[in-house]
């Protein structure tokens, strides 16, 4: 049962441990979100990242560690072989409807208008009646800055347009935490002003973020708080000033020096 | 040979028998449909005796001549008493039954790699968008998957659709009386050769080429999102 | 007569006739698919010429042959060129009928199918190479007939394989109707022998595990020969 610290956070990861074949991602990754945090996760390429992000929704199965969304904690059982399965599919799905992710390559169903793409899971997933969803999911559309575009298909959006309209599909699902898998690193340039721009008025807002980013001036600017994962490990985390004025790893010292050119 | 009344009597004969080819066409691709169905799903159940056995189905039916098919089915059957006796005998004995059987096995196995083909297809990306949603199972399955993998299999499907027509005229060997067969029938009977061949030419192409119209007025009616926006 | 004798190799067996015709049927698919291969070409090239007039009866042979069924072409190239034959024959005084062996009507009906699939396989695989190897050639001065046969038809070859292949497997296939004109391939005798021993289900499952072994084997020479003819080329992304 979680104890009653655990209640007041968001969002809880104690000791996530994730291996791939022999390749250990993840050592032993903790963190908190209290709500309406806006946490940055920075960090090179193969220092897991993605994988602590994918592994909070269960996109990725977690070998060890407890992931804890809003009190309700993910329960996990082993199977005959050993490996670590969830326990409870039905409460997976209920927490990822809670969680609301945006993805690097927006990942729009084809298929679908934009407006369709928005009220598909509130309505099949949170059973949310219709027009409730339709007039939610225009206003987001408005608020994201794609309002006239809800009748088009994604394939005839820009990249910024369309992962602002992920970012709105997200939003539609009401979630309690957002996760963002490098929301922009798929962009052109030009577009991503934009995208930062939806993503900054959210943490306005108050919402709980998680941001896995290369974006460091967005970072720095936006973020409660920066955690910096070296090789499946949390090497520093802090308030942006202390961490990119005087931060105790060289590692990231040396990270950021890097990522600035 | 050119004679305008027997033109028009081998057209109507011919026309006639069109019912028996697209019976046996409609019937086997239908129920070819759900045995696909069925034998992708094996392929992908991840128990392997069971996808070897539908990996074997396909080999096979893929693999053998459809003519081999419908005599193995239609006369080898038959010949075994243990066969004739049992409570498959009253439909098998019927050559109908047996070649749109027969047919159905047969376009089974070509519809099943459609399928497997089709689902492969589905970009992995949208599938975990759905599933960070909290969609799982057949709602997943229902939403997400079938309708992006529906398009994706319709241009091999409507070949394969198309091909059938063309394997229907196989049942003339099998004693149908399909076009095929009426047509070498009124060649028999009058020696003239190449007006009733000519004919139910014509007829068979006819029909493919509806079908593909048909097809292609279903591959754009379900995909809006493929054409280019004029706005 | 126990199907083991009759399938065997023994004096009332019907091994080695099964077997006979197993290698008539692959001769005649190899014909076939050589003569696709001619008409293939020939359309390929007539529809990537840009000629108008030469594209046109391309295109109209091959959606003529890929709206009929197989088993119409092979009995109206039977018919047609044993009439023909003997249209000639009289032409020359001759009398009576002259038929054309099944062979070559079942081989040219095979080929004619096969053709109108070639066409396409052969333009794809020629519009697959590199505009700039084209150009290489002429830059170095090779004339059209020596950059030809050096640098395109050896790369069509090479991108065409995979589509040749499954046309190869659905010759084969096809082949097994030229059994109407009586020609003893692997089918005719299947049905010869099921007919002579009373045994349909021994011999027509023989005759189609013979033509799945036939099939394996060219899916294992195809294997083989994409695979040689791939060295160091360029990889498509596979994901």
């Amino acid at each position: 049962m979680p104890g009653s610290e655990s209640d007041s956070y968001a969002l809880t990861v104690s000791g996530l441990h994730k291996r791939f074949g022999s390749l250990e991602v993840l050592k032993g990754v903790s963190l908190l979100a209290r709500e309406g945090d806006v946490i940055s996760i920075l960090g090179s390429s193969g220092s897991g990242k993605s994988t602590l992000l994918r592994c909070i929704n269960l996109l990725e199965t977690p070998d060890e560690g407890i992931v804890t969304v809003a009190g309700e904690t993910i329960l996990m059982r082993k199977t005959s072989k050993g490996r670590s399965v969830p326990a409870d599919r039905r409460q997976v799905d209920r927490i990822r409807s809670e969680l609301g992710m945006v993805f690097q390559n927006f990942n729009l169903w084809s298929h679908m208008t934009i407006l369709e793409n928005l009220i598909e899971a509130p309505i099949h997933v949170q059973k949310r009646p219709r027009a409730e969803c339709l007039e939610e999911a225009r206003a987001l559309l408005d608020k994201v800055g794609i309002g006239d575009k809800a009748n088009f298909y994604p394939t005839h959006l820009s990249g910024g347009q369309q992962q602002r309209a992920a970012i709105a599909r997200a939003l539609a699902m009401r979630p309690k935490v957002m996760l963002f898998d490098e929301p922009t690193s798929a962009l052109d340039p030009e577009l991503v002003g934009e995208v930062l721009r939806v993503m900054r008025s959210l943490a306005d807002e108050g919402r709980t973020m998680l941001i896995v980013t290369h974006e460091m001036g967005f970072a720095r600017d936006v973020s409660d708080r920066i955690i910096f994962l070296h090789q499946g490990l949390v090497e520093d985390e802090g308030p942006p000033a202390e961490l990119f004025g005087n931060s105790k790893s060289e590692r990231f010292r040396q990270f950021i020096a890097t990522e600035r050119s | 040979m050119m004679d305008a009344a027997f033109i028009w009597e081998s057209f109507s004969r011919l026309i006639a028998a069109l019912r028996v080819t697209m019976s046996v066409w409609a019937l086997s691709v239908f129920f070819g449909a759900f045995i696909a169905a069925g034998v992708t799903w094996m392929r992908g159940s991840g128990v392997k005796p069971i996808e070897w056995f539908a990996r074997a189905y396909i080999f096979v039916f893929r693999g053998a001549p459809l003519l081999v098919q419908l005599f193995v089915v239609y006369y080898g059957l038959s010949s075994f008493p243990v066969v004739r006796a049992s409570i498959f005998w009253p439909f098998l004995r019927d050559a109908f039954n047996c070649a749109t059987l027969s047919c159905a096995l047969c376009t089974a196995a070509y519809q099943s790699e459609i399928f497997r083909g089709a689902l492969a297809g589905v970009p992995h990306g949208q599938v975990e968008a759905a599933r960070a949603c909290g969609m799982s199972g057949f709602l997943l399955f229902r939403r997400v998957i079938f309708p992006i993998a529906l398009r994706q299999a319709l241009p091999a499907y409507s070949t394969e659709v198309i091909s059938m027509v063309k394997a229907t005229a196989l049942v003339s060997l099998v004693t149908l009386w399909d076009v095929m067969s009426v047509a070498l029938k009124i060649r028999n009977d009058t020696l003239v050769t190449y007006t009733p061949l000519l004919i139910a030419g014509a007829i068979y192409f006819v029909v493919n080429y509806l079908i593909a119209r048909a097809f292609i007025f279903i591959e754009q009616w379900l995909s809006p999102h493929l054409r280019a926006r004029s706005a | 007569m126990a199907w083991t004798t009759a399938l065997g190799f023994g004096e009332r067996g019907w091994g080695p006739a099964l077997l006979e015709g197993a290698v008539l049927t692959l001769l005649v698919s190899i014909a076939g698919l050589a003569i696709g291969a001619v008409f293939g070409s020939l359309v390929a090239w007539a529809k990537l010429s840009g000629a108008r007039v030469a594209a046109a009866i391309g295109e109209g042979y091959a959606a003529i042959f890929r709206g009929l069924p197989e088993l119409l072409v092979v009995y109206f190239v039977y018919f047609g060129s044993s009439a023909a034959l003997t249209g000639l024959d009289h032409l020359f005084g001759g009398e009576g009928f002259l038929g054309v062996p099944g062979f070559a009507a079942g081989a040219l009906a095979v080929g004619v199918i096969s053709g109108s699939y070639q066409a396409e396989v052969f333009r794809g695989a020629f519009l697959a190479i590199a505009k700039g190897e084209l150009e290489a050639a002429r830059a170095v001065g090779m004339g059209r007939w020596l950059s030809f046969h050096r640098i395109i038809a050896p790369q069509v070859l090479r991108f065409a394989l995979p589509g040749l292949g499954n046309l190869w497997q659905v010759a084969l296939k096809d082949s097994s109707l030229i059994s109407v004109t009586g020609l003893s391939e692997l089918m005719r005798t299947s049905q010869v022998a099921a007919g002579s021993t009373h045994q349909p289900f021994t011999f027509y499952v023989a005759g189609g595990a013979l033509y799945l072994a036939l099939t394996s084997i060219s899916d294992r020479v195809f294997e083989f020969a994409e695979a040689r003819a791939t060295r160091g080329m360029r990889r498509e992304a596979h994901r």
